[in-house]
């Protein structure tokens, strides 16, 4: 991680977590736990070369990646620091596009035992909203497909809060009258998540398991937009999680759960982003993005599961608002667990309407997927899979390099894994 | 050939108790020249109100004249963690027992009990048991803190004759000679409306190998189907 592209949160953040780790060993013992895996893959690659390699398709492995590679690496780590404190880190790496490793999350969390039915929760650091129920496993990893829904793919790349996270959850059992109804509700307050829904305006939903980390700065296909003079303060990457316009911005949450079987996660998400601020240094703009998710899980058995998301927004940046984009996605996964393998099927469909008038500067794209997974336990520690995607997207400023708009995949990928 | 005598005997009223069912009954079965009986032991047999078996309810004998083996106190307890449960579910332990807590899983658990018998908070990484002497009788209800739906309870008892119930309901309580004084006989099952009340039941004598029937004299709460999985601490 480069100290020099890490913005203030971040620092401060980082610097608080190492001061307590260092302090922790002389008052609460030792105590740390590391949980990762090292994943190897191969996935048919697409007709075109990948967006981060300024190309026009939206897979993470584009045109001439389709050999063996380490697609993923991840070391999620908990260090206790008393009863209630936790530090938690998130490290991955990623090959594409030219070898990363850095934090995806980073954070202290407070979390007393409670002997009432009201138990408080602080976050502080960087991490992500809880938003979702299609990531749950060790580094905001899906336990389902390889490839992630275009929604989560999407949070994955370009959200993540520096700031101060507070809940409360309250548990049905512990009621003086006993509750099958378990509810827990948040607030998050934060900076540096301001250039977020650049991505999704110029390139549109795609559908992977890549997760930005902290100081990322992703590139984008230079489309005709950029070449305008209204976009020359602009730059051919987004850096998604830096700090421009010096807002604060939040979300609120409410979790429910009802006997451990169906959840429910509502959140609605503003950046409070400044459309009318710009970085020139950066070439990033605060971008005003906001948008509601609903998740929903329910157990029909103990084996079979079905999830459930929609998210719907609004992205905008510029002093009138020249990008100014509706957002939506929604995704229903099924997923069955039988003896030591897993198949878990999905179907998404989603879409950016462009709103603006900046003709030259298209955005509108949608497209949808069918994924289907089957993951295979052979022990604790080594697993394998094979993933196939059917995947449609239809992306208006690919026009500019004389793309066909419209590009359908079927994608293979094979995986295998090494967890510890 | 068994001989088989009924007794009715009352029992004290518990006035916490919701369910005014009938009073609690005990049958006493005499086992005459039971000699295929090896481990002497009482048969104790625990249905609900309508008389079917009842699995996991613990039975234990108080009595004066009963001695407490030093070697059933100085037992190897083991209250584990395993897939993101307490194994056993149960775990019946003498006063001045120690227990250990082994963590089987690979994940860290957060340990903690708000009981009055024994409040504690552990956080057990795997290979790093630690242990606890538990000093106080009553029901210790243990949770985690990272796994919301993990629930295991202790039991400490003032006795080194006890057992648990297995899913036909029955419960051998070893007893190596008969108790001719007042002995009484606790019964207590997660179902209960109150944790900290067992059931209980005063009789004038108890013969190695005797059978007894209990019934209980209230109905049990019935544990939901256990729903949760490896991803539910994603919370």
């Amino acid at each position: 991680m480069n100290l020099t592209t890490m913005n203030r949160s971040q620092v401060v953040s980082a610097c608080l977590l190492s001061g307590a780790l260092s302090a922790s060993p002389l008052v609460y013992g030792q105590s740390a736990q590391h949980k990762g895996f090292i994943q190897a893959s191969w996935q048919s690659a697409s007709e075109y070369a990948s967006w981060y390699e300024r190309g026009a398709s939206v897979n993470r492995f584009g045109a001439g990646d389709d050999r063996l590679n380490l697609s993923r690496a991840v070391l999620d780590s908990r260090f206790d620091l008393s009863s209630s404190w936790s530090a938690h880190s998130v490290v991955q790496y990623v090959p594409d596009p030219d070898s990363k490793v850095g934090f995806t999350e980073l954070y202290a969390q407070y979390k007393p035992i409670s002997k009432g039915a009201y138990q408080p929760q602080l976050r502080v650091g960087g991490f992500y909203p809880k938003m979702s129920l299609e990531n749950p496993d060790i580094g905001w990893s899906s336990p389902y497909n390889y490839n992630y829904s275009a929604l989560n793919a999407w949070l994955g790349e370009e959200l993540r809060v520096f700031g101060l996270e507070a809940s409360l959850k309250r548990s049905g059992k512990r009621l003086k009258t006993p509750s099958d109804h378990n509810w827990q509700w948040f607030v998050g307050v934060y900076k540096g998540n301001d250039p977020t829904g650049a991505v999704l305006s110029w390139r549109g939903f795609s559908s992977h398991d890549r997760q930005s980390v902290f100081n990322e700065s992703l590139r984008l296909r230079p489309t005709a937009g950029f070449m305008s003079p209204q976009l020359s303060g602009q730059a051919w990457q987004i850096e998604p999680f830096t700090e421009i316009d010096g807002r604060f911005g939040y979300y609120i949450g409410a979790h429910w759960s009802y006997q451990n079987r169906h959840s429910l996660r509502a959140y609605w998400y503003d950046n409070n982003g400044d459309p009318a601020i710009v970085n020139y240094d950066t070439g990033q703009y605060a971008w005003d993005t906001k948008f509601w998710s609903l998740a929903y899980k329910f157990k029909i058995t103990r084996q079979t599961h079905l999830i459930a998301q929609a998210m719907s927004g609004n992205t905008a940046m510029g002093r009138a608002r020249g990008v100014d984009n509706d957002f939506d996605t929604q995704f229903v996964l099924l997923t069955h667990r039988w003896k030591k393998f897993r198949i878990s099927g999905r179907i998404e469909q989603f879409q950016v309407k462009d709103l603006d008038h900046w003709t030259f500067d298209p955005n509108a794209s949608d497209g949808g997927a069918i994924t289907t997974t089957l993951k295979w336990r052979l022990t604790d520690s080594w697993r394998l899979g094979a993933e196939f995607q059917y995947l449609e997207t239809k992306v208006a400023n690919r026009a500019d390099g004389n793309f066909p708009t419209r590009q359908i995949e079927q994608l293979w990928r094979v995986s295998g894994e090494y967890r510890f | 050939m068994q001989r088989q005598q009924q007794v009715k005997i009352p029992t004290k009223r518990n006035r916490k108790r919701r369910v005014l069912s009938a009073l609690a009954r005990v049958s006493l079965f005499t086992v005459l020249g039971a000699t295929s009986v090896a481990a002497k032991a009482v048969t104790v047999k625990v249905t609900d109100e309508e008389g079917q078996p009842v699995n996991e309810a613990v039975v234990w004998f108080e009595s004066s004249q009963l001695t407490k083996q030093s070697a059933i106190t100085k037992l190897d307890y083991k209250m584990g963690q395993r897939d993101r449960a307490f194994t056993p579910h149960i775990l019946v332990v003498p006063k001045g027992a120690q227990v250990s807590f082994p963590n089987y899983d690979s994940i860290l658990h957060h340990v903690y009990s708000f009981s009055a018998a024994q409040p504690f908070e552990f956080k057990l990484y795997r290979d790093n048991p630690q242990a606890l002497t538990f000093a106080n009788t009553g029901v210790v209800e243990l949770g985690c803190n990272i796994h919301d739906w993990m629930l295991g309870y202790i039991l400490v008892v003032d006795s080194t004759h006890f057992a648990i119930t297995n899913d036909k309901g029955v419960a051998d309580v070893s007893l190596s000679k008969p108790v001719a004084q007042d002995v009484t006989i606790h019964v207590w099952h997660e179902g209960f409306a109150d944790l900290d009340q067992p059931e209980s039941i005063k009789m004038t004598t108890l013969k190695t190998n005797q059978t007894l029937t209990y019934q209980l004299n209230q109905s049990l709460f019935k544990p939901k189907e256990d729903f949760s999985d490896e991803f539910d601490d994603y919370e």
